[in-house]
């Protein structure tokens, strides 16, 4: 079975002027632009006829991910050690049913940007979460949202998109139990492991 | 006998499985019930099976909230007009259980009105021994719609999600299947990591019935298609690209709707399990999720953040447009219709709490079904008269269980763990 995949659009800018062009205008998803075709020999991979007005692609984050060679864990381990004792955090925080990335995040977006491209062969899983509030559905989709508006930012830098693999666990995965603001604000965030 | 042979599956399914079993608190009744008094089904001859009827449908008959159920000391052979009438009881069940050979009994039962003294219905039937509770159900919903002229949703089956978090904190997710009663109930799927969503398929025969369900065993979310009535494997969907989830079956049975993330943009498509065929229901940058359809299948009601904020939308199926509905407050999502179509169950966000709320589609009148702080999932009975929906009850999640008119309702709860995402099946063979 042929599955297309796309490539993100690739620009190339330097890290400054892609920041601030990103808070110049509000990070919004953009369309793909580039196609790849590649054989999906993936087990028990289910051959599905898309019927659709417009064309339609498949994208397969993950299949193309596992086309980056993998970083041996002792070296990602004293790589990412790094990186934790620059400060940089491994969990940004988010306002209630809010995706914009703060000020403050896309600095610590901007480190990481910097350590991927220092380390080529570390690969990066957004996970995206939610608080409770509200239903488990939408909080699922929420926070595929606010992990996709981090990798935005990711995908302005040449090579880097298709090193990073994107998934939500919504509301199922709290890092607080507590049912209390304090509690919320800690479960609404996007956390970045590097594999 | 044909019933029998799916009940063995059935209770062959079921052995020695203890878990996801819940308990019925009875929360409130109606002002006015209906008294009814049931008579103990005598045993003739040898048989000593089916001791349990009268009791499962005293239970059924109580817990609708709609009638006050006495059990009488002994079993009635005639039918004293005079003494029940003295008793305030209107309507007498009676009946009796023979046994025919070893796994075959006959059972008759009558059910007697006593303020007009007359018969409303008597019945004989053969069961097998392991078809007395599904007979109880059916007999149940016979003595409510002769009582009530309303159809009964006892002979139906409830899926529900359990969590259980282990001495070291690590949780363990359960998908759950019981008889409308939560009797009988059964655990196949045990996961660590979350499973979501579960939802009858539409089908009337035991080897049809499935259930779609999201769960994240393969580290994301995907949809997944169990046969719990036959022995075949966990069908997964093909592996969409980003999220799978939110499936909810088309009233033929034969196609889903789910929300898929394409390209991260999260809209509803219809997955036809034969044809393996996707069509694009929704075309919009926002999200577009939790969609359900009418019992007719001509509608569908889903939830988007569209305008800005998460409101509830509904696209009629036959000319493609697409209308919002909901207008009071600032979150409203995760509606479900009403069996007749006329109403949507949905979660409302009223201050800082989320709860359950009743919208008139015509009128856009708005009842608030639910006084909690994170109540969701509601679902209609399938006659339409109880809602059933996720609550918490001293920082844990329980079922909660309301009448629509009235003020009935009654709780599920799990004396190990949580109980979530209630789902009740259409009527049954």
């Amino acid at each position: 079975m042929k599955m297309i995949i796309i490539l993100p659009l690739v620009v190339s800018l330097s890290a400054c002027s892609t920041l601030d062009k990103v808070f110049k205008s509000k990070p919004k998803l953009k369309p793909n632009t580039n196609k790849v075709i590649i054989e999906d020999k993936s087990e028990g991979a289910i051959n599905a006829v898309v019927r659709e007005q417009s064309t339609f692609e498949w994208s397969e984050s993950n299949e193309l991910s596992a086309k980056v060679a993998t970083m041996p864990e002792s070296a990602r381990e004293s790589a990412v050690s790094v990186l934790k004792d620059n400060d940089t955090k491994l969990v940004l925080y988010f306002d209630y049913d809010a995706i914009e990335i703060s000020k403050e995040n896309a600095q610590e977006i901007e480190k990481h940007i910097q350590f991927m491209q220092a380390n080529p062969s570390i690969r990066l899983r957004i996970e995206g979460h939610a608080d409770e509030r509200g239903t488990r559905d939408y909080n699922l989709a929420l926070g595929e949202n606010r992990a996709l508006s981090v990798k935005e930012i990711f995908g302005f830098y040449e090579g880097l998109g298709a090193r990073i693999e994107v998934i939500s666990y919504g509301e199922e995965n709290p890092q607080s139990k507590m049912s209390d603001e304090v509690g919320w604000q800690e479960n609404r965030r996007v956390e970045f492991i590097y594999q | 006998m044909k019933l029998s042979r799916w009940l063995a599956l059935f209770l062959t399914l079921g052995v020695g499985i203890a878990h996801g079993v819940l308990e019925i608190t009875v929360v409130k009744k109606d002002e006015n019930t209906f008294p009814v008094a049931i008579s103990p089904f005598k045993l003739m001859g040898q048989g000593t099976q089916g001791k349990g009827i009268a009791k499962i449908i005293h239970d059924n008959l109580e817990r609708s909230g709609r009638f006050d159920v006495i059990i009488a000391d002994a079993p009635v052979d005639e039918v004293d007009v005079g003494y029940w009438k003295k008793q305030n009881i209107e309507a007498l069940v009676t009946g009796s259980i023979e046994q025919e050979s070893e796994e075959i009994y006959r059972l008759s039962v009558r059910l007697f009105d006593i303020y007009s003294n007359t018969n409303l219905f008597t019945r004989s039937t053969r069961v097998h021994i392991n078809g007395f509770r599904k007979v109880a159900h059916q007999l149940s919903d016979h003595i409510y719609e002769s009582l009530l002229g309303e159809n009964g949703s006892f002979n139906t089956l409830l899926t529900y999600i359990t969590v259980k978090e282990d001495a070291k904190g690590k949780k363990y997710y359960r998908l759950n299947i019981s008889d409308s009663d939560a009797m009988n109930a059964k655990s196949r799927i045990k996961l660590s990591t979350p499973i979501l969503s579960p939802v009858w398929s539409p089908d009337y025969r035991f080897k049809d019935k499935k259930i779609a369900y999201v769960s994240f065993q393969n580290e994301r979310s995907e949809v997944f298609i169990w046969h719990p009535f036959v022995r075949k494997k966990i069908e997964k969907l093909p592996r969409f690209d980003g999220i799978a989830s939110s499936p909810s079956w088309h009233p033929n049975g034969k196609s889903l709707v789910l929300t898929l993330s394409k390209n991260g943009n999260k809209d509803i498509y219809s997955y036809h399990l034969a044809s393996k065929q996707l069509t694009r229901l929704t075309h919009h940058k926002a999200i577009d999720t939790e969609a359900s359809y009418s019992a007719d299948g001509k509608r569908l009601v889903f939830t988007s953040n569209r305008s800005g904020q998460v409101q509830i939308y509904i696209k009629n199926l036959t000319n493609n447009q697409i209308n919002r509905i909901t207008f009071t407050g600032r979150y409203n999502a995760k509606a479900v219709f009403s069996p007749n179509g006329e109403h949507l169950a949905l979660v409302h966000r009223i201050d800082n709490d989320y709860r359950i709320a009743m919208l008139d589609i015509k009128t856009q009148e708005l009842s608030m079904m639910s006084n909690g702080v994170l109540d969701e999932s509601p679902y209609f009975s399938p006659n339409g008269d109880m809602i059933i929906f996720s609550a918490h009850r001293d920082g844990k999640g329980v079922l909660s269980v309301v009448s629509v008119k009235g003020s009935r309702s009654y709780e599920l709860s799990s004396h190990d763990g949580e109980v979530r995402e209630p789902n009740w099946s259409t009527n049954l063979e």
